[in-house]
Formats: structure tokens, C-alpha cells, sequence
């Protein structure tokens, strides 16, 4: 202390000093702490801090408020929420008692990745097995590797997908699609057609009733928790699945048809064949077969002749089938009566400088007999009697030259000249069914007049409640007469007993006609056949056609047996009551076991 | 006083909060069973459709007609039928 004696004045003073300023100010009234800083930048401070807050609220609002929320709340919605498209089913194609004839069930389509593939030459053996390939096949499709997608196979049963799914290969996924399965195969091909690998119809029912069947997709918005569960629907747009259809079709008898027809085909070592079926009430066809035929299940190797619908798409001269309506022409304009007698000897009849014929000369004949024994000089001699345009006329009323109003892709009109470009020989010709062209479809559908009291019905290939709305194209007594005539043409004496059934009476014609082509006939030969049964009641009409039968050709030789298969099972199938006599034994059995 | 209007407020906010987001997990768990039951349904649809094809497969006349063949069964024709003469069947044609 002595060293520094005013130290401590100094000392004394300032305590008293601090102790002055303490009351005042506080413990930090050091002057060298005293900053003195302008009072206005402690102001701009807090201005800058109250102008980040306001920027910060700004922004807040900015961003949640409306101005531009879309973009994150899309960048947040694409966290949780998914768009599912939901498929719609393609309708289900039943005959007329429910049968499914076409439906589709889910598959899935196999793809891959092929520069994310590194599978094993196990992993890849298992998976050519399974997708049912050569392996050397599969490797060349992932060889590819400019290639950023490939398909491997499509349409693979939803199972098989599942066991493909299980080998957890990287670089190959799966698409969900839908497969169209066709139970019946062959028998029904013709009538329904196919689809592609897209589910969309080519061909048949299918193409013709495609917007009927496919539907159409929906979606969903959902949203979707941590684990892919579906937690919340946000909206829906209700797919619309394709409406099932049931067709005129009865499944047994198309079998029937489709079974006789290639029994005859077997049989005649014939190039094609077709038939059809179908109910004279309602207009609904039961049955339309063609042979050859082709398994739509199988589309890998369908062939044009194959697929063609003969029934609808292919003409043929009719022949002999054409002279019906000819004789019934004359009988409604008066010129001849059933028992007229016109004499067709020798056998030939020469018009201008072209002579036509018959296959047997048979002099002296009443109508009834020109028609059941199919006298082409006949034919023409009454054909002749008439106007033209008379003819034409009868032709044209029951449907040939005009295409059946059946709503299937592919159907043809057939070909009926105008009456006024008809040459003398022409109308001799056409009367019995050469000049002209018909369809099969055209042909069975023209002899619902007869069946049908001289009412022409319209066609369906739907199931219909509704009674036909038929047209009048000639008289009931014309039609009666007509039914009798070709009664008498498969009876003994006419040119088709085989077209006989036991039990019911039926009546129908046979036709042989050349085939054209390149212009010229050529020895070739169309073999039909159309008639109806039973005859007291008519029910169904049958026509059958045989394309180029080898050794015997003639209509009631290669057709007529065909008609008689498919008449006889399909009468006995629609439970129709027999209308023949019975023989005496057999009659004797009934009224034994009868009640 | 209205420090516990403002205390009762709040409690009650909290209370509706809390079953809000109960009523939240509940409706979302009943609606991932409807979602199951949906997808189940529609399984079974399909499962249905191929059962049908199964059906209308094995049905096909061909089938039917191939597998009597084998034990023995011929096809009907009406020459080895009976017909039975019933008192219905006269009043008709």
C-alpha cells in the first residue's frame, strides 16, 4: 500500500463514484461500455425483422393461401393419393339357354425390361417353361437390348402369371388384360367370331354387337396409406361393363348341325360345307354350322377359307332349290293349277339357239310331279307363260338379290339381274336357279313362305321375345299347295327319300348346281338342300349345302341325308310332337304304356 | 369466469380433436375392409366367370356325346323310341 499511496485515494474515489452510479444505472456503467449508437439503427432492426416476419406470413400465404398452391399440393396428392384404372369385363356371348359361348376372364401380359434382366439359365429355363417357349426363343427377345420393352407373351392365364411373379425376376412384370375363352371351340366359331389380344371383335357377333359387349372402363382416385392400402376414395368414375348377350342359338343343335355336316364332308371327301337352322315362328336361328371350320381359342393360325362364314358370305347358283318359287309364281298369277298337265318330252327344250335339259326325260307331268321329279323343261316351260317382271318379282319378295337384314359383318346380297335385261333363255335358266346367285341364308329364309303360310319371317340371330313381324309374299293356299308339292319330292317317287325322317312329315327340294368359275361352269357341283318339318305344323326350316362333293354329287344324294340328321335330332331336342302315322306295332307299344 | 369459459373451451376443442381423428382411423380402417370385401367379391366374380366356362366345357355336346360312347350309350333316334299317346297329346295336332 505504501508504495502506492495515492492508489488508494484514487481507489476511494472511485468506489464512491461507482456507488453513485450504481443508484443511477447499474452494474456495467463502465464508460468504456457505453456504445453510443445512433437510436435509429436499433429501429431499422426491428423494421428488417418486422419485414422478414411480414415476408414469412407473405410467403405462408403465398404458398397455402391460393396463389400457387396447385403445384405442391399436386407434389403432396403424388405422395398418397393414386388414379386406379378399373377395367370394365367384355359382356358374356350364352346361346339361347344360357350356354356360355364366350366370356372373358382376367390374364395378364408378360413384358420385360431387357437391360434389367439377370436371370440365371435355371431361372430363365423355369420361366420358358412356364410362358410356354423355347428357351433359345426367350434369350433372343432379351437379347435385345436396344429395346426398352418386349413383350414375352400375352394372354397368360392369371395363375401362370402369379407362379411368374413368384420368381421375383428383376426386369420382367406383368400387365393386367383380359382373355376371351370360347368353350365350344370349333362348332360355334362362325357364329361368334373372335377378338383380338385387345378384347375388341373382328369377326362374327362379336365385331357386330362390339359396342353392346365392351363396355367401358372406369377410375378411381384413392388415396393410399405407407403399406399401399387403399384407405380413402376420393372419386370414382363407375366403369361401365359390356352387357351379356344371349343369342337365337341353341347350343345341341348347332352340334347336331355341325356333327352331320362333317360327317357328310368325311363322307363326300367334299370341299365345304354349311347348314342352317332356324325356327319358322320367330325367325330365330337355332343352328348355323360351316365346315371348315376353326378353333377361336386358337388364333395362331387362322386361315381366310377357315373363318369365311359360308352361310352368309358365300353365293352359289341355287339350282333345282330356285324352282318352288317359279311354279308358285305361276300358280299366284293363275296361269297353271296343281293338275295341269305340261308335257316336258323329249327332255330337252331348245330356246333361240340354246337348248336346256333334263337329267331324265319324263314326258307327260302335272305341276305337282315337275316339281317332285325337278323337270328343268318344266320349269321352264311355265316359267316361261310369265312376265318377266312377274318373276322377278315373286324372286325378289322372298329375299334373293337383297341382303338379309341379319345385322352380321359380311353379309352378301346375292345376284338377281332386273327382269327387263332377261334374255327368253335367261328366264328359262334362272327359273330353275341358274343366272343367279344366292346366299344359304337367303335360300332357307325364302322357304319360310311355304312353312309360314306364304309369310315371309325376318331373321335374327338374337334371342327375341317378340313375335316376328312377317312380310306377305304370297297367298296361305299358294303356300299350302306349295307345302304339298315338295311334300311329294321326298316322298318315294321324288328325287329326295333320303331327305325322310320317321315320325314327322317333311318336305323340302334338292338342288345340283355347277359351279362357276373363271366365267365358265366347270364340272363341279354344289349339292343343297332345304326343306322344313313337320309339314302340319311347320317349325324349323333346314337348308344344307355341300361344296363340291367328290363321286356322288347330287342334292339328294350328298344334302339330303345331312337334312335328315339335323331335322330329325332337332325336332326331337324342341320336343316337337310327331305328326306321321305311326307303324302298327310301334302304335300298339303306345296305346299299351299309355295311361 | 372467463378464464374457464376459455379453460372449457379449450378442453372441449381438445376432446373434438381427439375423436376427430378416432372417427378418422375408424372410417378408414372400416373402408380398407370394404375395399377386401370388394376385391374379394370381385374374385369371386372372376372365379365365377371360369367356373361357368368349366361348366359350358364340360357340357359341350361332344364331350357328353363322346363320354357316353365310351360306357357304352348310343345317341337317341326315334325309330327305338316310344311315343305315349297321352290324353294332352290328342287335343293337339
Amino acid at each position: 500500500m505504501t508504495r502506492f499511496p495515492d492508489s488508494k485515494r484514487a481507489n476511494r474515489s472511485r468506489k464512491s463514484a461507482q456507488r453513485d452510479r450504481t443508484d443511477r444505472i447499474g452494474f456495467n456503467a463502465n464508460p468504456l461500455l457505453t456504445v453510443a449508437l445512433p437510436a435509429w439503427r436499433s429501429k431499422l432492426m426491428l423494421f428488417l425483422l418486422f419485414v422478414g416476419f411480414v415476408a414469412l406470413v407473405g410467403r405462408a400465404f403465398y404458398l397455402m393461401g391460393g396463389v400457387s398452391t396447385g403445384f405442391l399440393q399436386r407434389q403432396g396428392e403424388a405422395r398418397y393419393a393414386r388414379t386406379l384404372e378399373i377395367p370394365a369385363t367384355r359382356g358374356r356371348i350364352t346361346d339361347r339357354n344360357g350356354v356360355v359361348l364366350a366370356s372373358s376372364v382376367p390374364a395378364r401380359a408378360v413384358w420385360a425390361i431387357p437391360e434389367d434382366v439377370d436371370a440365371g439359365p435355371e431361372q430363365l429355363n423355369t420361366l420358358a417353361r412356364l410362358l410356354q417357349m423355347n428357351v433359345s426363343e426367350l434369350k433372343r427377345r432379351l437379347a435385345d437390348d436396344d429395346r426398352t420393352f418386349v413383350y414375352l407373351r400375352r394372354q397368360v392365364d392369371a395363375d401362370v402369371a402369379e407362379r411368374i411373379a413368384a420368381l421375383k425376376l428383376a426386369g420382367i412384370h406383368s400387365t393386367r388384360e383380359f382373355k376371351r375363352h370360347y368353350p365350344e371351340g370349333a362348332t360355334n366359331a362362325h357364329v361368334i367370331g373372335f377378338t383380338n389380344v385387345e378384347d375388341r371383335g373382328q369377326e362374327g357377333i362379336e365385331l357386330a354387337h362390339e359396342r353392346l359387349l365392351a363396355g367401358r372402363a372406369g377410375s378411381r382416385r384413392v388415396i393410399k396409406d405407407r403399406l399401399g392400402r387403399v384407405i380413402e376414395d376420393d372419386w370414382l368414375r363407375e366403369p361401365l361393363d359390356g352387357k351379356d348377350l344371349a343369342l337365337s342359338i341353341d347350343n345341341r343343335i348347332q352340334y347336331i348341325a355341325h356333327a352331320a355336316l362333317k360327317g357328310a364332308l368325311d363322307k363326300h371327301r367334299a370341299k365345304a360345307g354349311a347348314a342352317i337352322v332356324f325356327d319358322v315362328k320367330t325367325g330365330e336361328v337355332l343352328a348355323l354350322a360351316n365346315l371348315p371350320s376353326f378353333d377361336p381359342n386358337l388364333r395362331g393360325r387362322l386361315s381366310g377359307d377357315a373363318i369365311r362364314n359360308r352361310v352368309l358370305t358365300d353365293t352359289f347358283e341355287p339350282g333345282s332349290t330356285m324352282k318352288p318359287f317359279s311354279i308358285a309364281a305361276a300358280l299366284e298369277a293363275g296361269k297353271v293349277r296343281v293338275d295341269t298337265r305340261i308335257q316336258t318330252a323329249p327332255g330337252r327344250l331348245t330356246i333361240g339357239n340354246r337348248t336346256i335339259g333334263d337329267a331324265h326325260a319324263h314326258g307327260m307331268l302335272t305341276v305337282e310331279e315337275i316339281v317332285s321329279k325337278s323337270s328343268n323343261v318344266g320349269t321352264a316351260k311355265i316359267a316361261l307363260e310369265l312376265p318377266a317382271q312377274t318373276l322377278w318379282d315373286t324372286y325378289t319378295g322372298v329375299g334373293f338379290g337383297q341382303a338379309p337384314r341379319l345385322d352380321f359383318p359380311g353379309a352378301v346380297t346375292g345376284r338377281l339381274r332386273p327382269a327387263k335385261t332377261w334374255r327368253p333363255i335367261e328366264q328359262a335358266t334362272i327359273s330353275y336357279g341358274h343366272g343367279v346367285s344366292v346366299t344359304l341364308v337367303q335360300l332357307a329364309r325364302a322357304y319360310s313362305v311355304f312353312a309360314n303360310d306364304g309369310r315371309l319371317v325376318p331373321l335374327t340371330l338374337l334371342k327375341t321375345d317378340t313375335t316376328a313381324m312377317p312380310v306377305r309374299a304370297m297367298s296361305p293356299d299358294t303356300a299350302l299347295a306349295m307345302r304339298k308339292m315338295l311334300e311329294m319330292a321326298v316322298g318315294p317317287e321324288g328325287t329326295a327319300p333320303a331327305a325322310r325322317i320317321p315320325a314327322y312329315r317333311v318336305a323340302g327340294k334338292t338342288g345340283t348346281a355347277y359351279k362357276i368359275k373363271n366365267g365358265q361352269y366347270v364340272k363341279e357341283y354344289v349339292a343343297s338342300f332345304v326343306g322344313f318339318a313337320p309339314v302340319s305344323d311347320p317349325r324349323i326350316v333346314v337348308a344344307v349345302m355341300i361344296d363340291e362333293p367328290a363321286g356322288a354329287h347330287y342334292g339328294g344324294q350328298v344334302a339330303a341325308p345331312v337334312f335328315a340328321a339335323i331335322t330329325a335330332s332337332a325336332l326331337r331336342t324342341l320336343q316337337v310332337t310327331p305328326d306321321a302315322p305311326l307303324d302298327p306295332g310301334r302304335e300298339m307299344i303306345a296305346s299299351r304304356s299309355a295311361p | 369466469m372467463t378464464r374457464g369459459l376459455v379453460v372449457l373451451i379449450g378442453a372441449l376443442l381438445f376432446a373434438s380433436a381427439l375423436s376427430l381423428i378416432t372417427a378418422q382411423h375408424r372410417s378408414r380402417s372400416l373402408f380398407m375392409d370394404l375395399e377386401r370385401a370388394q376385391v374379394d367379391a370381385k374374385r369371386l366374380d372372376v372365379e365365377h366367370d371360369r367356373l361357368r366356362i368349366d361348366q359350358s366345357r364340360l357340357s359341350q355336346p361332344a364331350y357328353v356325346e363322346s363320354e357316353a360312347r365310351k360306357i357304352g350309350m348310343k345317341p337317341i333316334d326315334t325309330a327305338r323310341t316310344v311315343f305315349l299317346n297321352l290324353p294332352t297329346a290328342e287335343t293337339k295336332k
